[in-house]
């Protein structure tokens, strides 16, 4: 047991710590702070929220590919909700969730998702996430094509009339 | 495509329930770089696994973060960078709170950060990213009252640089923080320590580690009803304990024992004082103590102290000395008439 430490005692106590910063034993760095070049982003604004029944999950932003009517009020996280894993949120709720399991080439936008996947999709009604493995993964928009080549869809000019 | 085995290392349970119903949920959010392609692997509550998802040569970012309901916030809690020649590295800050979800410590208390670096090499023809991380640290005040609760921490300042060459095992030791603020036990806030790679052509200095630590304000407290010296009588006077930022796991009371004040002294708690804390912020309450006779078994000079209890031991906050005098002494004279 002691009595509760003093202000005086903790100003004392920060002058002689900052005298013998533990950095200062490191070799020295003057580098510009990654933090500021590059600032980090917290989870909440790089996810969505899916919310039912009391309980609600995060899934990363880009990995809901369809959100019907019906259920555009559960992307919205609703007050008292208890924030549980994605696994157990989708265990509880399969009835209006289906995912769709895609690659890695897929999810980086390089390759399409299969044309039967994408027709399924369209006649699906419930909200669609896409996951990898089951955990959900945000699926980038596709690259641009590169350049057509001679003969694919080009249009040939009209021939100069002699 | 390198497909780059990872052995990802949750660090905590995935959800930590607390006393007061509040629960933490824990994600683990796989970033690929550059694509920007986010991933959220599915975990097992504690242990360790793979990463499923192959990493591209700019690399990847892991990152823990844990999620609590009410109010809806999230704190990073460790993060670690993982490319073709990135060094890997580990921060672990380390306080005598045995809290689990987010380190924590008291304006008063030390802390340790052990920085673990491996992968790091030497030689001419290396590049320069695989020779050196940089280390920083960072601090950042919640403000008067505050409790970390929606903190932009890109606000945070640097507060110092360092270059780490060698591999293996550092421990920086911290006997006083060094979170902004004018009064020294009163200060509440953050420090970060975050490891950061050196930028080259085929990624910027990303962020290979960090963590944090939370700093929480020294209690006070105060005795009012008796005072100094003060002689009780028949009735004891109605006690009124002012209690500020009682550590997130304390418990406070008051007790007493006979004679003069004597630090280490175990006494009688006094019924209706002692006051539980198990939360994840400081809590400050006034409590008001009446009835409390029975501590008083015999007359004399009594000592009144408030305690608080936490992980780093007990502290006095105030005491009072007094004297309970309860017997009436009548000086008469008895005389016959005859």
């Amino acid at each position: 047991m002691r009595d509760v430490a003093t202000e005086e005692q903790l100003v004392l106590a920060q002058r002689k710590a900052a005298q013998s910063d533990p950095m200062k034993n490191l070799a020295p760095s003057n580098v510009a702070d990654p933090a500021v070049l590059n600032p980090p982003q917290d989870l909440l604004s790089q996810s969505d929220i899916v919310c039912f029944g009391g309980i609600a999950t995060l899934v990363p932003k880009h990995a809901i590919l369809q959100i019907p009517e019906t259920y555009a009020e559960r992307l919205k996280f609703a007050s008292g909700a208890q924030i549980i894993g994605w696994a157990e949120f989708y265990a509880a709720n399969r009835g209006w969730i289906t995912t769709v399991e895609i690659s890695r080439v897929q999810a980086e936008g390089k390759e399409p998702i299969a044309a039967d996947t994408r027709k399924q999709l369209t006649q699906c009604r419930n909200l669609v996430v896409a996951t990898y493995l089951g955990g959900p993964i945000s699926l980038l928009p596709p690259k641009v094509a590169p350049a057509a080549t001679a003969g694919t869809s080009t249009k040939s000019t009209e021939p100069i009339k002699p | 495509m390198n497909a780059i085995p990872l052995r990802l290392v949750p660090a905590l349970l995935a959800t930590c329930a607390l006393a007061q119903g509040q629960t933490y949920t824990n994600f683990i959010r796989q970033i690929q770089l550059p694509s920007g392609v986010q991933w959220d692997a599915t975990v097992a509550a504690s242990g360790s696994q793979l990463s499923a998802l192959a990493i591209n040569p700019g690399g990847a970012n892991f990152q823990l973060w844990t999620v609590l309901s009410s109010p809806l916030t999230n704190y990073l809690l460790a993060s670690a960078y993982v490319s073709t020649y990135a060094p890997l590295a580990t921060v672990v800050v380390r306080s005598e709170d045995p809290y689990l979800t987010i380190p924590r410590t008291r304006a008063d208390r030390p802390f340790w950060v052990d920085l673990t670096i491996s992968g790091l090499l030497t030689g001419a023809s290396n590049p320069a990213a695989s020779e050196s991380v940089t280390l920083m640290h960072y601090v950042q005040s919640y403000g008067t009252g505050g409790t970390g609760l929606n903190l932009d921490r890109t606000q945070a300042t640097l507060l110092s640089q360092a270059s780490v060459t060698t591999n293996g095992l550092q421990t920086l030791t911290y006997t006083a923080n060094s979170v902004p603020g004018a009064v020294r036990t009163k200060v509440r806030g953050e420090e970060r320590f975050s490891v950061f790679s050196i930028a080259d052509y085929q990624a910027p200095a990303s962020q290979l580690a960090s963590q944090f630590i939370q700093i929480w304000p020294v209690a006070d407290g105060s005795i009012a009803g008796i005072t100094q010296g003060m002689l009780i009588r028949f009735t004891v006077p109605q006690l009124t304990l002012t209690l500020n930022d009682l550590y997130p796991t304390s418990t406070t009371y008051a007790q007493v024992y006979m004679g003069n004040p004597v630090l280490g002294t175990v006494g009688t708690v006094v019924p209706g004082s002692a006051l539980v804390i198990s939360d994840t912020v400081p809590n400050s309450r006034v409590l008001t103590v009446k009835g409390y006779d029975q501590v008083f078994p015999s007359d004399g000079l009594w000592t009144m102290e408030l305690l608080t209890t936490t992980p780093f031991g007990t502290d006095r906050l105030a005491y009072v000395t007094f004297t309970v005098q309860r017997i009436i002494s009548m000086n008469t004279n008895f005389a016959t008439d005859e």
